[in-house]
């Protein structure tokens, strides 16, 4: 048997344990008897390991590029560095699935042992377990170890004995003498994903993925429980940690998406990003409202509905970025996976959907009221302000990024909303949260006195009116783009007041405060950059210095990097400071991609795109190609190809080996006047040799003719064609000039505030997670002392 | 019913309707080059490039001209602010987004809906025997 044959017996062996375990510590739920418990784990660590078992050898035959493989061929080539080799596990479609499913499980394995801590084991494994089940059933479907005689067996099956020189063949079935031939390099890797993000960015991503599903988990295991309020205190530290994972995930594909794909910003509204973005701005929503209910008992059905929503739309976003719904209106092209992929995606949605608002509408009569107590002057009413927006803003995100699935539905065409719907949308919202994330923090739970409140209010409005008039001097901006920098001003100073406050009582409690204020430097940073950015088309003449922005500028030419990149050299000064800047562009057979360079400084970054790349011009030349009685029109006449001039003694010359000659005769028809022009390529042992001939217009201007190539068709030998060059007269009125480079450089004020922003937000995330931890540890243990 | 009940339902209902007007005014049309010149509307047209027609690109002004047929079959000369697109040369079909002016359709984005040439064919499997 065949190494991916095992792998895919030990997929479907997984799948088969997944689900048994799902149903064993099922089992144990409902007749509350431990007998199934050992099943139940047993069955679960059979499916991780046999995942992992598959895993390696997925990598295993990656690295050693057994093409035999449709998916190996299909993503990677021998020519690939070690890390991006290994990142093509993950490059398409079913690896990613397999990595999904992978980090799915073994986040279950510390899940189970925390689960069990916390008498949460069999009702939140039974649901774990069928979320792995289902992620491994795609796998099954989509088979990662299919053999690439599989997807073409009409192309690629041979019978008979093997021919001699044949050496990349498989034999199939050796009795009946059937083989295969298969690839001995595979399609390579897409360019644009030919770089490190590629190794963390993904992995990363999934990971958050993965940790969503522990949440919702735990929802269902309240409502099989009964059990209302506990459930939160035990999820809040995957919660968090989900938050955290994902929004790194995100920040770094927008930093991908700066730093090398060039899309001049980090953040596009492209569907990829946003379908990440609305399961985290959901788990940030439940992290406040969960935060609630710890407190006052408040937001029980909101608590249950936000984690369920976060991890349905972890699934909604696979499949709008996955099935192939979105078709061409999003730049990101997926390729159509076919129905099955579409249809179990839609399936596993619908099952989770069901089984949360099922058993929540059933449970929904007999869960606590909590009468609301608090005043408008409260944390609580900020905190709720704050979710509900947070959800609005995943709302609009999501009804954005389904418009093509919507106008397909309403007008039965597809078409995507623009970028501006999302930042009208997103923009009031903005300010709402940024606002509420610093006035929230000042309020105290349950009512504020006025008189407290305006005191603590002082320092944080004066700093944050200083800050955005600063702001103002760069340029006056729209009023909501002030009033957006104005609140997240606000929130930066009044969580750094509060965190000094908490950092001074208990350090632990502080993560929290850290988190708003890295938001809220992230915000600023936005603003900054995006909004005060100076842009500038600049075209660069070969060693001739040009000023834009402030910056002088001097192409010094290209060089070829590794893989058809070539890289374009530019100095750039700017007082005393002399920097270099490289952007590159890749030139393959079918396209061009574009790689921009920055350089950073503290305050800003100066970013260099590439446009285009013009040669030097001088005379110009036109190519034709023609078939034999075809007239197209040059400068001021018309060229036909009259036909082949190739004798019986050239072609007896031709066949004997020795030198031979081809005329190819043209029609020149200018006006009336037809004149007769000959072009000759004579062939020589060392290839062949063309010999140019002038043709003098009727305005005294001269043209160059060549021949390029013949393209003989040797089926049709009318169909045969020829491409010439014409090389046009020398106009002196045309510009004349060296190789050129043009590129859009830009200027980002602040955009380091965006990566402080970001590395402050995670530093707060995990200290959440240490505290919210350590609580649920002390509960543990005091619950097993009981 | 409570105060705020009702302030509450008048900010859900406010929003949806910011919402419902932001989607339908940015939602650009898909329409043919005819009734894209006819309305003079923004318009996103669906198409194919015209390989035998010229493309040129203007440095100076970053433009990029090329021609495009429709799906009507009415070719109408593009120049798109900006350089020419990714994988436009591969592009099975593309969509440009904007407005006409002057006989010709002046793009600001042009999308390009691409063969996967990172996705399976037999003919590239035969290729890479």
């Amino acid at each position: 048997m065949l190494l991916g044959q095992i792998g895919a017996l030990i997929v479907k062996l997984a799948f088969l344990a997944a689900l048994a375990a799902a149903f064993c510590y099922y089992q144990v739920h409902r007749t509350g008897t431990t007998r199934w418990l050992t099943f139940g784990r047993g069955g679960y660590h059979l499916a991780t390991l046999s995942l992992m078992t598959a895993s390696a050898i997925f990598l295993y035959l990656i690295l050693t590029h057994q093409f035999q493989y449709t998916y190996i061929w299909n993503y990677s080539s021998t020519d690939l560095p070690l890390s991006l080799l290994i990142s093509t596990f993950y490059a398409g479609q079913e690896g990613s699935f397999m990595l999904w499913a992978l980090f799915t499980s073994l986040i279950g394995v510390f899940l189970m042992q925390y689960a069990s801590e916390n008498d949460y084991e069999p009702h939140v494994m039974s649901i774990y377990s069928l979320i792995l089940g289902f992620l491994l059933l795609m796998l099954v479907v989509k088979n990662p170890f299919a053999f690439i005689w599989e997807a073409f067996p009409n192309d690629l099956i041979r019978t008979g004995p093997v021919p001699a020189g044949v050496t990349n063949y498989f034999v199939l079935d050796a009795a009946k003498s059937v083989w295969a031939r298969y690839p001995v390099e595979g399609k390579g890797l897409n360019p644009l994903l030919q770089n490190y993000w590629m190794v963390i960015h993904p992995p990363i991503l999934f990971i958050g993925f993965s940790a969503m599903a522990v949440p919702y988990a735990h929802a269902i295991a309240g409502l099989m429980k009964r059990d209302y309020n506990s459930w939160i205190r035990v999820a809040t530290p995957w919660l968090v940690f989900g938050a955290m994972v994902l929004g790194t995930g995100i920040i770094l594909g927008g930093y991908w998406a700066y730093e090398t794909l060039g899309w001049g910003g980090f953040w596009g509204w492209d569907p990829v990003e946003n379908s990440s973005l609305v399961p985290w701005l959901l788990s940030v929503a439940s992290i406040h409202t969960t935060l609630t209910q710890r407190k006052s008992g408040a937001f029980v059905k909101t608590n249950f509905v936000l984690s369920i929503l976060t991890f349905l739309t972890v699934l909604y976003s696979t499949f709008l970025t996955r099935s192939g719904v979105l078709g061409d209106t999003s730049v990101h092209s997926f390729v159509d996976p076919g129905m099955w992929v579409y249809w179990l995606l839609l399936a596993c949605i619908a099952l989770f959907g069901t089984i949360a608002f099922g058993l929540l509408f059933f449970r929904i009569r007999e869960m606590p009221k909590v009468p609301v107590e608090h005043s408008f002057v409260s944390r609580e009413f900020a905190l709720f302000l704050g979710a509900f927006a947070l959800s609005f803003m995943a709302l609009f995100v999501a009804i954005g990024t389904s418009s093509p699935i919507i106008t397909t539905i309403l007008k039965g065409k597809a078409s995507a909303v623009e970028i501006m719907y999302y930042v009208r949308t997103n923009l009031p919202l903005g300010i709402a949260v940024t606002l509420l994330s610093g006035l929230g923090q000042l309020l105290w739970w349950r009512h504020s006195k006025a008189g407290s409140l305006l005191k603590s209010l002082m320092w944080p409005t004066i700093l944050s009116v200083i800050l955005t008039g600063l702001i103002l001097l760069m340029g006056w901006e729209e009023i909501e783009i002030l009033l957006f920098a104005f609140c997240s001003a606000f929130s930066l100073f009044a969580n750094i007041q509060v965190g000094y406050g908490i950092y001074r009582g208990n350090p632990k409690f502080v993560g929290g405060s850290i988190a708003h204020i890295g938001i809220a430097v992230m915000c600023l940073g936005f603003i900054t950059s995006e909004r005060y950015d100076d842009k500038a088309t600049v075209t660069l003449e070969k060693n001739k210095p040009v000023t834009a922005l402030g910056y002088t500028m001097t192409y010094t030419g290209y060089r070829p990097l590794e893989r058809d990149r070539f890289a374009f050299d530019i100095e750039v000064v700017r007082g005393d400071v002399k920097k270099k800047v490289a952007p590159s562009m890749h030139f393959s057979e079918q396209s061009t991609l574009r790689h921009p360079d920055l350089i950073n400084f503290l305050s800003k970054d100066f970013y260099v795109s590439p446009v285009s790349v013009e040669q030097a011009a001088g005379p110009k030349e036109e190519t034709l190609t023609l078939q034999k009685g075809e007239e197209r029109p040059v400068g001021g006449f018309n060229v036909k190809f009259r036909e082949f001039d190739f004798n019986a003694f050239e072609r007896g010359a031709m066949l004997e080996g020795r030198n031979f000659v081809i005329n190819v005769n043209l029609d020149i028809l200018e006006g009336k006047k037809k004149s007769a022009l000959t072009l000759t390529m004579t062939n020589s042992g060392e290839g062949p040799v063309f010999t140019p001939v002038s043709y003098t217009a009727a305005n005294g201007s001269v043209y160059e003719f060549n021949l390029v190539r013949i393209l003989p068709d040797r089926e049709d030998r009318s169909k045969s064609r020829v491409e010439l060059s014409i090389k046009m007269p020398n106009d002196p009125t045309a510009p004349q000039r060296d190789e050129t480079l043009v590129v859009e450089a830009s200027i980002k004020p602040m955009i380091n505030l965006v990566w402080v922003g970001t590395v402050t937000l995670i530093v707060g995330f995990a200290l959440t997670i240490l505290r919210r931890a350590e609580e649920t540890r002390q509960h543990a243990k005091k619950w097993q002392r009981e | 019913m409570n105060v705020k009940v009702v302030v509450g339902l008048v900010v859900v209902v406010l929003g949806i309707a910011i919402g419902a007007v932001n989607f339908l005014e940015s939602n650009v049309e898909y329409m043919d080059f005819a009734t894209a010149e006819r309305s003079n509307k923004r318009a996103q047209v669906k198409g194919v490039w015209v390989r035998e027609q010229p493309t040129s690109f203007d440095a100076e002004q970053v433009k990029f001209t090329f021609y495009m047929k429709d799906d009507s079959d009415r070719t109408v000369k593009v120049v798109l602010e900006g350089a020419k697109p990714n994988n436009f040369e591969i592009a099975e079909s593309i969509v440009a987004k904007g407005r006409f002016v002057d006989g010709e359709f002046h793009a600001t984005e042009i999308l390009t809906k691409c063969p996967s040439k990172y996705d399976g064919d037999a003919e590239a499997v035969k290729k890479s025997l």
